[in-house]
């Protein structure tokens, strides 16, 4: 459990994750609390990543439920092993077969194999899938619900029982109620609006993309071996494109994946040719990299000035001396 | 600091952000949790709770400056604005402010309580004083424009302005206002300073209320969905985002689609069928059986008018149609106001929105005759009528305003006995058809459905029951 809103902040930075004061509020509420967060934001802001990060910070365990168009009960809670039940029908006929020996009518006989009919619906022949596990689990874990707007309508409103009293009902079982209450987080990318039942019951956190510093330090974090130039370049680079009116706005993990390009080819600063070639990392409509070319040429431009006109800069490190 | 609380929440319901009783609850819990110690810390903790959109996230902002700031950060502006009038820096002001306090003890003046706030600089008290003053004077009432001269009475009344202002009057005089000593004119200019700034403050805090009562106005209009917007007053704003919103409509109804057809290709499993066919083996079950059936997609033709008045519907549609192509096996789209033509081919050359722009901006066929469905309907029977089969399902979208031209219903009679079904999608009011030049009630015999499509939320449904019936 964390302790204070900084302690948020400093275990997630000890996990490679840098947080603001928001998210950290939020984490530290939802996990006092015990409330559900609600992350929205933009695709590729790391959304995902933060109930990874919680769960290793709180060293729990990460269940993770992937949601889809058509998810239901049976895909996210339990199911009936079918096949396995008719399998052992199979395989204890003999059995079933003595039980119902020596029954004086039908009626009998019925009764009897009906007195062992919870054999058949018991844990044993369920399948639990993700909602249950976090509910049965031993010990306390993270319950990452991802892109929840994808899920129906349908699906969202069964999730509000099992997301305000943590426990489910199984018709044949009974209802099963949580050990532990899990610290869930649901992450949406706004494909549609959630209900307001289903937000009432969260915090909500809304995660954007990071000010330029703070992109520059996740840079730093994440691509070992990056030259600090390149870096900051790299962030004003991305900043500049996100304004621009693209299909799709770089995310934070395309940037890492661009500086990493970029490291690979030992570039110490964005240099205009091979910008254009590893262009691809950080777009990926043709419409949007040729909108971003303009741009990008003339930051650089203006980026080389910059250096020209500062004589004390550090040396040039595309020069080999 | 609870009172403070529940009154933003009221401000927030009034400016269109949806708060619960429970999400207020859970603010208080957050707040104990968290302390009141910094202001980022509490904007943070009523943010995670009380707000769950993120399209109300920048009136939430803008709010809560407004709300929790108004009277400190009045007072402190003001503080500012005076030490910049004598052009002075921190510390010299301070020293200003400890003359003039030495001054009047040396003369012995008693002051009121406002006038001794004023001239110490006591920012607590100032604002205090100018609180209570605006609870007195129920400045919270304020709901127009012109009313601020008569809150500002009210709040100088309840502050007692008048005697304030008698007082620092009588200390001017005794600082001698023709003396020389630029000491002596600098004290004097300051008091005077002070008095202009209560009255600015005044001023300020009465707007800054009444700018949150705007807010509110402003968002409650701007709530009024988009979806539920009638496409005639759309502004150029909102027909970029209602592009984005017809997109991601697109999508949902796709993938919904998509997980039908899924499930009907595979099938669901089968339990009787799946006993019953293994009874062969003794009741083992070797084979599952899945139940499955089989689907046809839909063609369709689109008519679209183009006319002026129902342009932005066509833009809608078309959009839409074509952002679903594969969902259909054959999509024909052609557009007219008095000719007719078609822009399938248009649509797979371009990019959509280009294309959309193109076709509807005269390219194809001239955009600025008179509508006349008649003709077109007739055109269209002579030189496409092959386009049409018993699959094909033919929309046709336009207001039927026909600018008092032969109808040639039997055209669109004739369309519809070789079409599988035809939608008619009228982008106006049902009260006004067969009114003036609407044509509506002739062709309305000949067409399977006739659907009022105004806004996003109409036009969905209808695409939705095209696609899925």
């Amino acid at each position: 459990m964390f302790s204070s809103i900084p302690d948020v902040i400093e275990r997630f930075a000890r996990r490679h994750y840098i947080c603001n004061r928001n998210i950290a509020t939020v984490v530290y509420l939802a996990s006092r609390l015990q409330k559900p967060i609600l992350v929205e934001g933009p695709a590729g802001v790391g959304k995902t990543e933060l109930a990874k990060v919680l769960a290793g910070a709180l060293d729990r365990e990460l269940i993770r439920l992937q949601c889809y168009e058509g998810l239901d009960e049976s895909k996210a809670l339990y199911e009936w092993e079918y096949a396995k039940q008719l399998l052992y029908t199979q395989i204890l006929k003999d059995k079933i077969g003595e039980v119902i020996a020596g029954a004086p009518s039908l009626k009998e006989a019925v009764e009897r194999v009906a007195a062992q009919d919870d054999v058949f619906f018991s844990e044993r022949f369920i399948v639990p899938r993700p909602l249950l596990r976090a509910i049965t689990a031993p010990a306390p874990v993270v319950l990452l619900i991802d892109e929840i707007d994808k899920a129906d309508t349908e699906f969202e409103a069964f999730l509000l029982e099992v997301l305000s009293d943590f426990q489910v009902s199984v018709p044949e079982l009974g209802t099963i109620k949580a050990k532990h209450v899990p610290l869930v987080v649901l992450t949406s990318n706004n494909a549609r609006e959630m209900s307001d039942a289903l937000k009432r019951r969260c915090l909500h956190l809304y995660i954007d993309f990071p000010d330029p510093e703070q992109e520059r330090a996740i840079i730093l974090l994440k691509v070992p071996g990056v030259a600090e130039r390149l870096a900051r370049e790299v962030a004003e680079v991305v900043q500049a494109i996100r304004k621009l009116d693209l299909k799709k706005a770089p995310s934070i993990s395309e940037t890492l994946d661009w500086t990493r390009a970029l490291t690979l080819l030992n570039l110490d600063t964005l240099d205009a040719g091979l910008v254009d070639d590893t262009f691809s990392a950080i777009l990926k409509y043709e419409g949007d990299i040729r909108k971003a070319q303009a741009e990008i040429k003339e930051h650089v431009a203006k980026a080389r000035a910059a250096a020209l006109a500062a004589p004390a800069g550090a040396p040039d490190a595309n020069v080999r001396h | 600091m609870d009172e403070t609380v529940i009154g933003f929440v009221g401000l927030l319901r009034r400016n269109g952000v949806r708060v619960s009783i429970a999400e207020s609850m859970d603010t208080f819990h957050a707040l104990d949790l968290v302390g009141l110690g910094t202001r980022a810390a509490v904007k943070d903790t009523l943010r995670a709770t009380l707000v769950k959109r993120g399209a109300d996230l920048p009136a939430y902002d803008r709010l809560f400056d407004l709300y929790f700031s108004g009277i400190g950060e009045i007072v402190k502006d003001a503080e500012s604005r005076s030490r910049a009038a004598l052009d002075l820096d921190p510390a010299e002001y301070q020293e200003l402010i400890e003359a003039l306090a030495r001054f009047l003890e040396e003369q012995g003046i008693e002051l009121s309580e406002l006038a001794r706030a004023l001239l110490r600089q006591d920012s607590a008290r100032l604002e205090r004083l100018l609180r209570d003053a605006a609870k007195q004077a129920g400045v919270q009432r304020i709901e127009r424009p012109f009313q601020e001269g008569q809150f500002a009475q009210g709040m100088q009344e309840a502050l007692g302005v008048g005697g304030a202002a008698r007082e620092l009057q009588l200390i001017g005089d005794a600082l001698g206002a023709g003396d020389p000593d630029p000491r002596r004119q600098r004290l004097s200019r300051f008091v005077e300073r002070r008095l202009q700034e209560l009255q600015e403050m005044i001023r300020r805090l009465i707007r800054g209320e009444l700018e949150q009562r705007d807010l509110g106005q402003r968002d409650a209009a701007r709530v009024q969905q988009l979806a539920e917007k009638s496409f005639y007053y759309l502004s150029e704003d909102e027909i970029r985002r209602m592009k984005e919103a017809v997109a991601k409509l697109a999508q949902r109804l796709k993938n919904v689609l998509a997980v039908k057809r899924r499930s009907a290709r595979r099938g669901k499993f089968d339990v009787k069928d799946t006993l019953r066919k293994n009874l062969q083996y003794g009741g083992v079950p070797f084979k599952i059986r899945f139940d499955r059936r089989k689907r046809v997609k839909p063609q369709i033709v689109v008519l679209c008018d183009v006319s002026d008045s129902v342009r932005n519907v066509s833009r809608f549609m078309l959009q839409l149609v074509y952002s679903l192509q594969d969902l259909y096996s054959k999509v024909r789209s052609f557009i007219f106001v008095s000719d007719i033509g078609e822009i399938t081919k248009l649509f797979e050359e371009h990019e959509i929105h280009q294309a959309i722009d193109q076709a509807i901006r005269g390219n194809v066929i001239n955009v600025y005759a008179h509508s006349d469905f008649g003709r077109a309907f007739r055109t269209f029977h002579r030189e496409h009528l092959a386009a049409i089969t018993r699959h094909t399902t033919v929309i046709v979208l336009g207001d039927a305003r026909n600018n008092y031209n032969l109808p040639h219903e039997w055209a669109l009679r004739e369309i519809k006995q070789r079409a599988k079904q035809l939608i008619w999608l009228n982008p106006e009011s049902r009260m006004t058809w067969g009114f003036g030049d609407s044509e509506m009630d002739r062709y309305q015999p000949y067409c399977d459905v006739v659907e009022e499509c105004r806004n996003l939320n109409q036009l969905y449904r209808v695409v939705d029951r095209i696609v899925v019936g």
